[in-house]
């Protein structure tokens, strides 16, 4: 087990802004960052990711690890976080379809595009094993398949020239905004909410930004510098969101998406608010741990277990939307369900970790 | 094909005996209206208010084409027998000489936190002459404050106005477990309101589906129950409730003038001046009236 440490804190901190953005309309959504700018926790999540996988793939001294035990290793992770999509909307459906059974109650069948499955099952189980029928908030776990999927040959090249992985990565991404390649929706018309092919540069992003940080001591002397520019950009996002001041997607000039706030193709707005807040917060870790206490233990625990906690968060966040739907929300049942789900993450992170005490086995 | 004169005199004198409450002149006899099948049918009053469609009807007369973009709610896409696949059936054969394009697309998520801004993307995406906006439940489900709701949606239907596209509203389903609950039915008051306010015709499906429940009938029964039932028939019922909003209300629109505003900023006085024949809806020779819905009656 690692030591607390900024990823995981970090990673921890977005499972959680995640697990409450998840259940609309509660009293404590506003109290999420993602309230104040133009880029959310998502985006923390996959950067996390990429800083990850150049962690991984490298031994404790920095020297990378074999080739072929990192593809290995990133095509074994890709299974089991597809393992974990396909659990994750079984039971979600299950939940939707049982609380609608239980209720007496078929409006809840129609929630979160679960509609269409239990009126098409045929092409919708298709779809869901392509992943390309998705609920809606459980669209995060598809991206990440496809994101670990490519991840190996993202490090392959990366470990040749991180300039080349940025360039292509970022050449990738530029084309995906001005022609708008997205992946399909099937069954039904559309495209997948997150675009793997605009987010994939986050991921590489995250593990070359990783990599520089690790080697190069100019870099780590100009995050620090840059880091007014990036309060300057926070603040400028908070501005933005709280007087809901974002372009009109009918009047912006064309290619659209270069310059539309949104979150389906990480549009170049989001990214630029997401690299300010990087900027601005990365230093925060040192100086919070020493003074939060457990909260440092609790969030990294969460963090070092983000598949499982991300999953049962996810399960979690529909079961409080259907309690607060049955009971009508308010405060204390806001307050009992985002209290309860938060325990229940740190359940499901301290037993993912007994478990693997009892059964050693290396993890990525 | 289906002949349009037929549909008009049928469709017409239908029309005429189920909206009784329906205000304002009957049909211009320029667009018929489909006949609802026998289990759909609902009086006019309780099933739709008709406002204006500048945009769709400058649309299906100067291009013959009427683009739509079906949002929210869920249709068993690709499926033959299908919300969308539906629709663009009923109004072709409405309109049969228009070609009916419709994109369908989800929006999960709540109007008013995210699922606004969700909709001004595939309003961009799309380009559609006409949005039919499935809306509400989720935000109810979600247990929205209904005063956020309202002023969300409000904001949403007034930018796609300002755009020249039309907009008709959809309102929740109806099911008895929420039939006396406060805060569903100040949803559906809320879109109702903005419809409204706005000038957009409006789908009662909440009312519709309300009044099919208390039909006493003894029709096919649902291994989960009689609400189950009824959302069946609710989701079989959106094509034709919703086909028979937008052929009303286009016969309640003006044909545009030659020299033409931008669509969409056309006031809708009554067509009570007698609209000229368009060349998009000339009714082909005449041949015997079918009057059978895409549904068969049920027992």
């Amino acid at each position: 087990m690692r030591e607390p440490n900024a990823i995981d804190f970090w990673r921890g901190f977005a499972l959680i802004t995640i697990f409450i953005n998840h259940i609309p309309g509660n009293t404590f959504e506003r109290y999420t960052f993602s309230q104040y700018g133009i880029s959310d926790a998502a985006e923390l999540f996959v950067f996390l990711a990429g800083w990850s996988i150049g962690i991984a793939t490298r031994t404790r001294d920095g020297e990378p690890e074999p080739r072929w035990r990192s593809v290995v290793r990133m095509l074994a992770r890709t299974v089991e976080v597809y393992r974990a999509q396909i659990t994750v909307m079984l039971l979600a459906l299950a939940i939707i379809a049982g609380a609608a059974l239980l209720l007496d109650n078929p409006l809840i069948l129609e929630w979160h595009n679960a509609g269409n499955f239990f009126a098409d099952p045929i092409q919708s189980v298709c779809g869901m094993a392509l992943l390309t029928y998705q609920l809606g908030f459980f669209n995060i776990l598809p991206l990440y398949v496809v994101l670990i999927g490519i991840a190996p040959v993202i490090v392959l090249i990366g470990r040749a020239s991180r300039w080349a992985v940025l360039a292509i990565s970022g050449a990738l991404y530029v084309a995906s905004l001005v022609f708008e390649w997205n992946l399909p929706s099937w069954p039904g018309d559309g495209t997948w909410f997150f675009d793997p092919f605009c987010w994939q540069l986050l991921l590489t992003l995250g593990f070359v930004l990783q990599d520089w940080n690790r080697v190069s001591p100019a870099f780590r002397r100009w995050t620090r510098r840059l880091m007014p520019l990036g309060v300057v950009i926070v603040l400028v996002g908070i501005t933005l969101s709280v007087l809901e001041i974002r372009p009109d997607p009918l009047t912006v000039p064309e290619p659209r998406l270069l310059f539309t706030f949104e979150k389906s193709y990480l549009t170049p707005s989001r990214l630029v608010h997401f690299l300010g807040v990087l900027l601005a917060f990365s230093p925060i870790y040192a100086l919070l741990a020493p003074r939060i206490g457990w909260i440092v233990g609790f969030l990294s625990g969460l963090g070092r277990n983000s598949l499982a906690v991300f999953s049962m968060g996810s399960l979690l966040s529909l079961i409080g939307q259907i309690i607060r739907f049955q009971t009508g929300g308010g405060l204390l049942v806001d307050t009992a369900v985002a209290g309860c789900g938060l325990v229940a993450l740190g359940i499901t992170a301290w037993f993912v970790e007994w478990r693997s005490r009892r059964a050693p086995r290396p993890r990525p | 094909m289906r002949p349009a004169r037929d549909w008009l005199r049928v469709g017409g004198l239908l029309l005429a005996g189920l909206s009784a409450g329906t205000p304002g002149p009957a049909m211009a006899d320029d667009v018929p209206t489909p006949t609802p099948s026998l289990e759909c049918r609902v009086p006019g009053s309780q099933l739709y208010s008709v406002a204006s469609l500048a945009a769709a009807k400058a649309a299906l007369e100067e291009r013959h084409i009427l683009r739509i973009l079906a949002v929210g709610g869920s249709s068993a896409p690709g499926a033959s027998a299908s919300y969308p696949v539906k629709l663009e059936a009923a109004l072709e054969q409405a309109m049969p000489h228009v070609d009916v394009i419709i994109d369908h697309r989800g929006l999960p998520g709540e109007i008013a936190s995210g699922a606004a801004e969700r909709l001004r993307s595939l309003v961009a995406d799309v380009e559609p002459d006409l949005v039919v906006w499935q809306v509400g439940t989720h935000d109810a489900i979600a247990r929205v404050d209904p005063t956020a709701f309202a002023e969300a949606l409000d904001e949403s239907v007034a930018w796609l106005k300002s755009h020249g596209i039309d907009v008709v509203l959809v309102d929740p389903l109806y099911t008895a477990s929420v039939a006396t609950d406060a805060d569903y039915n100040r949803i559906v008051d809320g879109v109702r309101d903005v419809a409204t306010r706005e000038g957009v015709p409006l789908v009662r499906r909440f009312e519709a589906l309300r009044y099919l429940a208390g039909r006493n009938e003894k029709g096919e029964v649902h291994i989960l129950g009689r609400q189950f039932r009824l959302n069946d028939l609710g989701l079989r019922c959106m094509a034709e409730h919703v086909a028979l909003t937008i052929s009303a209300s286009l016969a309640r629109t003006p044909a545009p003038e030659p020299a033409k505003a931008p669509a969409g900023e056309v006031a809708s006085p009554p067509a009570s001046e007698p609209a000229k024949p368009p060349a998009a809806v000339v009714p082909p020779p005449p041949g015997p009236p079918d009057l059978t819905g895409p549904q068969r009656a049920p027992g």
